[in-house]
């Protein structure tokens, strides 16, 4: 418990002193490239939870991120839409704007600045929200769900993804297809870094926790687990939740470092995509989870240079494709399997080291 | 928890990897030419969804710039166009305008064509005070993002309203049937704007129907449409739909004329369609048949070039670079915010897709072509000025 405060606290600080460092002497592209790792390691590490640990295929990261990413923006910005009934664009507040109003702040005197910072006192409950919401919608949907297996539950989830894009699509209220622009830019590196921490600490806690030993006894053989006493469903449940809530924070942080949102951002692609992390890094591996966002994250970045030298547009996907092909035909396990990162490991690994 | 702390070296120890031997920002004054070039940004999709529109844009950019480039550059200054593909993706929108903004430095940054990934990019382009000019965003949000921030397109309320003054005053219809991709932005957006500006007129919206993406029954819609007793159809639907709702429309033999909007056109529209679609109208950026010089020039050029006659994204890609250049012309010098100060000054500025002034606004008061589709050709019947829809 000492131990995991004073993690948490010491990454929370870094986070803090990374952010100041890297807004000094790094290139904003850089460190918008390692914002965006931030967050892929934040999806990567709690559907690991689902995936990996769990073993339950969900194809619904995008969906959950997609609601944290819309209720973190009303609390905000400013929902501006154009209202047909009407035939002209509607502005309504955001819910950090109301509340300063309440405490008898003038917004209409307000300079852009003070706009600014209300907003960002909206961030965190925002993203706190956005997670909470999202993990109510995951136990919604856990509950019934769950009682499929593999492939059914896998085409459920998807489902789920879906129907969440259509309904935002179908909302005019928070910019249906169009989505929302101007979000303020908020989700710094400071944030993305302790919420990646945050994730981080938690997640291997819980793998190391009774309720993380029943999800890897699920993951190896159901009903040998339930025999043993795992109550199944509530197990399976919980990872859902567990792995929505955070999959909620991550889209409140990616959707204010975009600084736009739209329903197609959060397509069945992008749940695909965190997958695809998994699979590369070494499903049921937190640290493959890491490596595996970090990887996919750089690498289409990386091959930007790539692309110009050559000047073959659509080269970089394809040597993207190939690398993640060559990876799977050599490494079917992904980089890192179910290994951890330990020093244990390190030890075998280098020669001569302690045994 | 030794796991925790070690992936959280490892995460630490990849970035910083991954940071090694980048570059730290300089002047951030400065930047935009290196030695005898001017280096301009393009970012368009050339791959995922809307990867056609991002080919056909940079190929006309393409042309312009080895145009400009022939005859001695800007300002005695080459152009060098540094292009990176935006996936179709909003983050890597971002990623690109970044580059573009911090490593590449560029003087002035043209794209994206989706207003969804405009919108990606503007917030980075104004916080560094590079201007950025959209050839065919159309979203009317688009330029809102900030000072830097411009169009060279017309805007979908001034589309979806041209569209209803044509049907109202040039086709004298009364009663507007209106057919519409409710999960699409743009379609909704049209259908909107047509409603109000129809009515407005006089004119009676008599159904509205609305499909999902990715439809390929519209016979329900359809029948809703016939039953309505329409005059006119309004589809403002992309090409892939049009061809086959104009299909069942036929079938089901409604024969009044239908009307759409810049996402019908396509070498692909006739073919699909058949003769449905022989005698319907859509409103575009320009025309290929129009007999100016400059644009009988550009449509032989790229017709040499790709084998193909050049979209509307492809004069929009066109144009967007003569643009820059007459803004950087004007302002006299390398230096971003006079470029910034030129562009929102030009006045008249005669491209292919017409003659066009910059508002107020940041975005571009140009005429829309409507055109009538005969047999596999797309003929101009008029242009409708932006004082007519107002």
């Amino acid at each position: 418990m000492l131990r995991t405060g004073a993690v948490l606290v010491a990454g929370i600080i870094g986070a803090v002193v990374l952010n100041a460092v890297l807004a000094e002497f790094i290139d904003d592209y850089v460190v918008r490239v390692i914002n965006l790792c931030g967050v892929a390691i934040v999806l990567a590490v709690s559907l690991n939870v689902i995936n990996g640990l769990c073993g339950q295929f969900s194809l619904g990261h995008a969906g959950f991120m997609a609601i944290g990413a819309y209720v973190c923006s009303l609390f905000t910005t400013t929902q501006r839409y154009y209202d047909a009934a009407s035939a002209q664009y509607v502005s309504e507040p955001s819910l950090a704007a109301r509340m300063a109003e309440m405490f008898g702040a003038d917004l209409a005197a307000a300079g852009s600045e003070q706009l600014q910072s209300i907003a960002a006192w909206g961030f965190l409950p925002g993203l706190i929200a956005g997670g909470v919401v999202s993990a109510l919608a995951g136990l919604v949907v856990g509950i019934p769900a769950l009682r499929l297996r593999g492939d059914y539950l896998a085409i459920a989830t998807l489902g789920f993804g879906e129907i969440v894009r259509v309904v935002i699509t179908n909302i005019p209220q928070i910019g249906g297809a169009t989505g929302l622009p101007g979000l303020p830019p908020l989700a710094n590196t400071s944030w993305i870094f302790a919420v990646c921490v945050v994730c981080i600490v938690f997640s291997v806690n819980l793998q190391r926790s009774t309720f993380g030993r029943a999800l890897i006894a699920i993951r190896e053989n159901e009903l040998a687990a339930e025999i043993m006493g795992v109550r199944i469903a509530r197990m399976k449940v919980m990872a859902f939740i567990y792995g929505a809530f955070f999959a909620g924070v991550a889209g409140g942080l990616l959707a204010h470092l975009l600084q736009t949102i739209s329903p197609a951002t959060f397509n069945f692609m992008k749940s695909i995509e965190v997958v695809v992390m998994l699979v590369l890094g070494g499903l049921g591996s937190l640290t493959g989870a890491v490596v595996g966002a970090i990887v996919l994250t750089v690498l289409p970045e990386a091959l930007r240079d790539v692309e110009r030298e050559v000047n073959l547009p659509g080269i970089r996907m394809v040597v993207y494709a190939l690398v993640l092909i060559l990876l799977m035909i050599f490494r079917p396990q992904g980089i890192f399997g179910q290994r951890e990162l330990s020093l244990k490991l390190l030890r075998r690994v280098i020669p001569g080291g302690r045994k | 928890m030794r796991k925790a702390l070690i992936s959280l070296f490892v995460a630490a120890g990849l970035l910083v990897a991954f940071t090694a031997g980048c570059k730290d920002r300089g002047n951030e004054a400065g930047g935009g030419t290196t030695g005898e070039n001017v280096n301009l940004g393009l970012f368009v999709s050339t791959t995922g969804a809307i990867a056609t529109f991002g080919l056909d844009t940079k190929n006309g950019a393409e042309i312009a710039v080895a145009e400009i480039n022939e005859a001695g550059g800007i300002k005695g200054k080459k152009i060098n166009m540094v292009f990176y593909d935006t996936e179709s993706k909003a983050e890597s929108a971002g990623n690109a305008a970044t580059k573009l903004a911090t490593q590449d430095k560029v003087l002035v940054a043209m794209g994206a064509v989706a207003s969804g990934l405009s919108l990606a990019a503007a917030p980075v382009f104004q916080a560094n005070k590079i201007p950025m000019v959209s050839p065919s965003s159309t979203n009317p949000t688009v330029t809102e993002q900030g000072d830097y921030i411009f169009r060279i397109c017309y805007l979908d309320d001034f589309q979806g309203g041209a569209c209803a003054v044509f049907a109202y005053k040039d086709l004298g219809k009364r009663k507007a049937a209106i057919l519409a991709n409710r999960d699409d932005a743009y379609s909704t957006g049209l259908a909107n704007f047509f409603k109000s500006k129809f009515t407005a007129l006089g004119g009676q919206i008599v159904t509205e129907q609305t499909y999902a993406a990715n439809t390929s029954d519209f016979n329900t819609q359809v029948s809703n449409i016939k039953g309505s007793g329409a005059d006119i159809i309004f589809a403002p639907v992309y090409y892939t739909d049009m061809s086959l709702i104009a299909k069942q429309v036929k079938a089901q033999g409604i024969n009044v004329p239908m009307l759409g909007g810049d996402g019908w056109e396509s070498d692909k529209l006739v073919p699909e369609a058949g003769d449905a679609l022989e005698g319907s109208y859509f409103g575009n950026h320009y025309s290929q048949e129009d007999k100016a010089e400059n644009v009988q020039n550009f449509v032989k050029k790229y017709t040499d070039k790709h084998g193909k006659a050049p979209t509307s994204l492809a004069a929009l890609g066109y144009d967007v670079v003569y643009f820059v250049k007459q803004a950087i012309e004007q302002a006299g010098e390398f230096d971003r915010a006079k470029v910034r100060d030129a562009m929102a000054g030009i006045k008249d500025f005669k491209g292919v897709t017409g003659t066009f002034s910059i508002d107020s606004k940041r975005n571009a008061r140009k005429p829309i072509s409507m055109l009538q589709i005969k047999g596999a050709r797309f003929l101009p019947v008029r242009q409708i000025k932006p004082e007519e829809v107002e």
